[in-house]
């Protein structure tokens, strides 16, 4: 140990001075990094939350059903039998509109569509990854309302997303499903609110007579992905 | 055991080369990622590094600057929706395939007017599974999806004038041949010719019988180059007419046969192989069958049968002269048979007399007149009850051989003016002495239909694109004659044309195929109310009643056996159909050609069968390129040495070096026709073989997967003293069973003495899925990995590839054999994830991306997932996949780009969009870079649960069927709730034959299997003792 050569060795080197300002700067240029990251990374335009395309028919939910009182279920038939929600065919519009309001220009997509039975090519708006299986049916027969993930649609004169739809949203309703549930003849209902506004406790009692398993199974991979 | 087992003791072996111990196989086994070479990181330079990573980042930033939300999207309802139509619910419907002359009952499940699932149709009597509740569906069929969607089927009317080729149009066309046509019909037909393939067709026939009416001149022939004849002309020698044999198997206690392929490559094999595997199962009640076989190649059934003799062709047919006359069935001279053909003979007889009407012997269809009429005298000797017979239909025509050599001479003597191919390629399977090729081009107007523009094509003045069986209307018979409609499930993608919709358009019927078929149908079926029976046929897709009426004529006595000298000079070539491109037919088709050949494991070539003892004489070794040489044709293929093939014999696999297949299937393999003629397209003898010297890489898959010697190490420490053999296979005889019920666990000596887990969870919340493979019913047929590759949306991956190691199927068929190399005995595996509930995978995982749900799923997240392939290396049983380039965009038949030579260009690359359509919409198709594996088709357990939870009922057992049960025509195969003690699945677990594989590693698997049971004759060699009965891998 006393060997000088030897303890030469423990003599720091020259490049060791711009340790401390270089760890300094990775830490400052880090976080900027990390911050700048998350910031994007969570805001809303990246989300899309508020995602509204102008879409081919000036169709309005608000006139149909917030003054109308459609039910979700007149158009989108398949909600509560089969994953996709379907996107009502032009059938559906003009068995109302072969006598309501023929002739307005509004109407113009959907007339051709009727009249040369191609779609009308309605834009998507919530659009979840394809390696995610999103089920409509299997949650508007448990208890979770259109308006959940949807928002008011009743009140969207343009349809817009609501909701980030992301994976840590999802899954902040299945730990915690009776934060949203309710019963099954209200799940259209847009304005709906619990008795006595106490959410938790018809939750509670709606998971228990839905069978809705615990968060375990819930949040599972294979809950939602293939 | 003291002293180290010499190498050739091992038990079970998967390939010659494990059982020398190679130094190529430890090379295999050490370097579980092929093609991994740590050397070529290390030497990369830091500049290197710099520069690649640079190039990455550069990338990375290209597509951060084009950032948005992802790319608009639309929906696009129906105008006017069909009733009960759910988007994104998949509908089947029932139809059926012809090959070969007989129909395949199919049930084609179709994602919003997509067909992309082929399955066996339950209500179909030879796609049944026994018990009926599922459908069986073999490799081609299933994979006949990938075709529809095949960007190489032509889409295009081509029109030809000698070396000038030009697209033109149905309307053109059209014009051409109404003139063509109305000449011809004024002369009645005359030089008129059409080449049909075989055909089990109602409305074919019928559409025949009203063109031959208006030309009675012109000629209809018909070929197909894997016939039937054979058997036609021998069964109106043994009864006077010609008959279609239907083996009722499981009436059969005893099975002789005699090179017959049964169990895979018969046409009604999808119900023979159910039939024989119900009397598998029964080896708990004691009750199994026993299967004797015969043969001059290596196939499938001789796999599964108790006793198997391996035999040049002249000594099969001396073997069977031999039986028929100790059976009484015919007179004559004594054969002489060998030592072992003797024993073979008397153990059969004995058994065929004891068994009496509960016996059956079968021949091959390939096997001449005599064979099948020997046949037919020895089942009426004994009285079988197993074998029923039906008249053959179409009896009034030639042989397919006569029929093209007559076509042939007629081109050739400029008889033929017009020149009508319906299907089939012959430029390219015809009998290699005919030149049909050359004959071809002198006729003045050539018209084929065709999927592809093929060999045939190419010679001809028009091709016609022709529509996919799932594009168009038709109907078929069954093996028994039972008639089907065949129903489109989508509009042609390339404007094709069904035959009948081709001969309507040339006869000039303005009708298309759904009315030609109904038109036919009228005779089949109820005239008072044929809508109603036309929905109902549609929907069963088979009229089961319609089937033939059995008959059964009295044998007639057959002509004394004349010994025949047999030559054993040279080699015999035996010519095979391929278990996968059958007859080439299918040679475009990336799933089959990358499907491992049950025997030998070959991917995408075919290659000289060749005996290991001929191999040594011969002084050739795998893989080298060999010259047989015979009747003054010759060709070069690669030798592969299989275990069990006949000394003297060599199997050529037909179906392959076609010229003109498309991307994938074009000079793959090596064209075996040209051995072919005329004389006998199934032997030829006389044959020399020549070493060229040069040596062809073959993608043999049999020594991919192996064990490596940690897992070794590990299984020996914890087995003990008893450490050389492992505990993968375990099988035993039926006496040696009843002796001993639970010998499939005498020689576990599992014991956890160091628990690496916490107590796991029971995963059983609210299901525990479990599975059980049934080892005495399985073949091998290796249905079950086209089943898994359809479903799950599996790429292809390429020859290239697959020499690398690097095949995505997610269930293979672990092919062992056991015993000596000129005679081994076969025991085959289905590999998939086992689902341990203590899984390894799951341990070394550093981002968590393969983790267990609360039912038992081993589920693997794809976008967790960063690569580290930590969790393949781990897996004792080898079946996780790493997606080393994006498969699905990459061409198969393009090289690789060697790694690590990123960047890339495959990022960029967009499948095709005709190529996008076969994807299974319910299953995640996966980018390169990440691991897969077998889910237990957790789309299919999702989507039961779902209907069940949403209609307030409980899962029931056989809700949820996993793709490979469902393909299985045996049910070896079993799925469901191991949490239900009356599932099928639980019972199967609670079996004493039930194990899991490498249970001593304490990975506690979900998968079972159940040990083998054979049934061989007490005179057979005799059976290993019990508790040295484990194979190691």
């Amino acid at each position: 140990m006393s060997n000088p050569e030897q303890r030469s060795n423990f003599v720091f080197p020259r490049w060791t001075n711009y340790l401390r300002p270089g760890v300094v700067a990775a830490v400052v240029g880090g976080m900027l990094y990390l911050s700048v990251l998350f910031g994007v990374g969570a805001s809303p335009k990246t989300t899309a939350v508020g995602y509204a395309p102008i879409q081919p028919v000036p169709y309005s939910h608000a006139l149909h059903v917030g003054q109308l009182g459609i039910d979700c279920r007149y158009c989108h038939s398949t909600v509560d039998k089969a994953a996709f929600a379907a996107i009502p065919p032009t059938q559906v519009c003009m068995n109302c509109h072969q006598g309501i309001k023929p002739d307005s220009p509004r109407l113009l997509a959907v007339k051709e569509s009727w009249a040369t039975g191609k779609p009308v090519p309605w834009v998507k708006v919530h659009d979840l990854p394809d390696y995610a299986y999103f089920n409509h049916a299997a949650h508007v027969n448990k208890g979770i309302g259109c308006v959940s993930c949807h928002g008011r649609v009743d009140r969207m004169e343009v349809v817009r997303q609501e909701q980030p739809l992301s994976m840590s949203w999802c899954l902040d309703c299945h730990r915690k499903p009776e934060e949203h549930l309710r019963p099954l003849d209200q799940i259209t209902n847009m304005s709906w609110r619990p008795p006595g506004n106490d959410q938790k406790r018809i939750g509670l009692e709606l998971k228990k007579q839905y069978g809705i398993r615990d968060a375990s199974y819930m949040t599972a991979c294979s809950t939602c992905h293939r | 055991m003291d002293k180290p087992t010499p190498q050739t003791g091992k038990q079970y072996w998967r390939s010659l080369e494990v059982l020398a111990e190679t130094p190529q196989v430890r090379q295999l086994i050490e370097q579980e990622f092929a093609g991994y070479d740590p050397a070529a990181i290390q030497s990369m330079s830091r500049r290197g590094f710099m520069k690649v990573m640079g190039a990455s980042m550069a990338l990375a930033g290209l597509t951060l600057s084009g950032c948005r939300r992802w790319p608009e999207q639309r929906l696009a309802p129906y105008s006017a929706a069909p009733s009960n139509r759910i988007p994104g619910v998949p509908e089947q419907y029932a139809t059926v395939m012809d090959v070969g002359g007989v129909a395949m009952g199919l049930l084609v499940s179709s994602h919003d007017g997509r067909p992309v699932k082929v399955e066996g149709n339950p209500s179909h009597p030879f796609a049944r599974t026994f018990g009926g509740r599922l459908g069986a569906a073999d490799a081609m069929a299933q994979a006949s999806v990938l075709e529809l969607y095949d960007p190489d089927r032509s889409r295009q009317v081509v029109q030809r004038d000698g070396q000038q080729s030009q697209y033109s149009d149905w309307e053109k066309f059209s014009a051409a041949a109404a003139a063509a046509f109305a000449t011809l019909g004024k002369a009645q037909g005359q030089g008129l010719a059409i080449l049909s393939e075989a055909s089990s067709s109602p409305s074919v026939a019928d559409m025949k019988r009203r063109l031959l009416a208006a030309m009675p001149q012109a000629q209809w022939y018909e070929y197909e180059p894997m016939s039937s004849d054979n058997r036609r002309q021998g069964t109106r020698q043994a009864a006077g007419r010609e008959l279609r044999d239907i083996l009722h198997l499981t009436d059969a206690d005893v099975v002789v046969l005699l090179d017959a392929d049964i169990l895979a490559s018969h046409p009604a094999h999808l119900r023979y192989a159910a039939d024989w595997a119900a009397r598998r199962r029964q080896a708990d009640q004691g009750n199994m069958n026993r299967v004797y076989i015969a043969e001059s190649r290596f196939s499938v059934t001789g796999m599964a049968a108790d006793r198997r003799l391996a035999l040049r062709p002249a000594r099969v047919m001396a073997l069977l002269e031999a039986l028929a006359q100790r059976l009484g069935a015919v007179g004559g001279e004594a054969v002489s048979l060998s030592d072992e053909e003797r024993k073979f003979v008397d153990a059969s007889v004995a058994d065929l007399h004891a068994a009496g009407k509960r016996a059956v012997v079968a021949v091959g269809e390939h096997l001449s007149p005599r064979a099948h009429a020997l046949a037919y005298a020895i089942n009426s000797a004994l009285h079988s009850g197993a074998v029923r017979y039906v008249a053959e239909p179409g009896v009034d025509r030639p042989s397919h051989v006569a029929a093209i050599t007559e076509l042939t001479r007629q081109m050739a003597q400029r008889q033929v003016k017009t020149l009508l191919i319906l299907g089939g390629n012959p430029a390219y399977d015809g009998p290699a002495d005919l030149e049909f090729s050359k004959a071809l081009g002198t006729v003045p107007l050539s018209i084929h239909l065709s999927h592809y523009d093929n060999e045939t094509s190419a010679l001809c003045r028009w091709h016609l694109p022709r529509a996919h069986y799932l594009e168009c209307w038709g109907d078929g018979r069954a093996w028994d004659l039972t008639p089907s409609v065949a129903q489109p499930l989508i509009q042609p993608l390339f404007g094709g044309k069904s035959v009948i919709e081709l001969l309507a358009l040339l006869m000039g019927e303005a009708l298309d195929g759904e009315q030609i078929v109904r038109r036919t149908w009228q005779s089949i079926l109820a005239k008072d109310d044929f809508e109603k029976a036309w929905r109902r046929v549609l929907h069963d897709g088979v009229l089961r009643e319609a089937a033939g009426a059995y008959v059964q004529p009295q044998a007639v006595q057959q002509s004394p056996t004349r010994s025949a000298a047999s030559s054993l000079a040279g080699f015999d070539l035996r010519f095979a159909a391929d278990y996968r491109t059958y007859d080439g037919r299918w040679a475009n088709n990336g799933w089959l050609q990358e499907l491992p050949d049950p025997l030998t494991k070959l991917t995408w070539d075919n290659a000289a069968l060749l005996a290991p003892a001929d191999a040594q004489s011969l002084g050739v070794s795998q893989g080298d390129l060999l010259r047989i040489s015979v009747g003054g044709r010759s060709i070069d293929i690669a030798a592969c040495l299989l275990p069990g093939q006949p000394a003297g014999v060599i199997t050529l696999p037909l179906g392959y070096g076609r010229w003109a297949s498309g991307s994938v299937g074009t000079k793959v393999g090596v064209n075996t026709y040209p051995l072919r003629t005329g004389q006998d397209m199934h032997y030829v003898g006389g044959a020399t073989v020549k070493r060229t010297g040069r040596v062809y890489p073959l993608a043999l898959t049999q020594d991919h997967h192996l064990l490596n010697d940690v897992g070794k190490q590990a299984r020996d420490a914890r087995i003990g003293s008893k450490g050389q053999s492992g505990l993968i296979i375990r099988e035993t005889t039926l006496d040696q069973y009843k002796a001993d019920p639970k010998f499939a666990h005498r020689d576990v000596h599992g014991g956890v003495h160091l628990q690496l887990f916490e107590p796991p969870r029971k995963f059983n919340d609210p299901h525990a899925w479990g599975m059980a493979i049934d080892m005495s019913s399985c073949i091998g047929c290796s249905g079950c990995v086209v089943a898994c590759q359809a479903e799950n949306n599996v790429p292809v991956v390429g020859k290239d590839q697959v020499l690398a190691g690097r095949e995505m199927h997610w269930l293979r068929v672990d092919r062992y054999f056991k015993g000596e190399p000129a005679d081994p005995a076969v025991v085959n595996q289905v590999m998939l994830c086992q689902h341990c509930e203590t899984a390894p995978c799951e341990q070394v995982c550093p981002v968590a991306a393969t983790v267990h749900d609360t039912e038992g799923l081993n589920t693997m997240v794809y976008n967790r997932c960063i690569g580290t392939r930590y969790c393949s290396n781990n897996c004792p049983y080898k079946v996780r996949r790493f997606n080393y380039f994006d498969f699905h965009a990459k061409d198969p038949r393009g090289g690789a780009k060697p790694w690590p030579g990123l960047p890339d260009t495959q990022q960029r690359q967009a499948i095709d969009q005709i190529k996008q359509m076969v994807f299974n919409p319910e299953v995640t198709v996966r980018m390169r870079g990440v691991m897969e594996k077998c889910t237990y088709c957790v789309q299919r357990i999702r989507a039961a649960t779902s209907e069940r939870r949403i209609a307030g009922q409980k899962l029931m057992d056989g809700d949820v069927v996993t793709a490979c049960q469902q393909a299985c025509p045996t049910q070896a195969i079993v799925f469901g709730d191991l949490n239900d003690p009356n599932s099928a699945v639980s019972q199967l677990h609670r079996n004493q034959r039930a194990y899991g594989v490498l249970e001593e590693l304490n990975t506690q698997p979900r998968t079972k299997y159940l040990a083998r049971i054979t049934n061989p004759d007490p005179g057979s060699a005799p059976a290993p003792k019990p508790g040295k009965d484990h194979g190691g891998h």
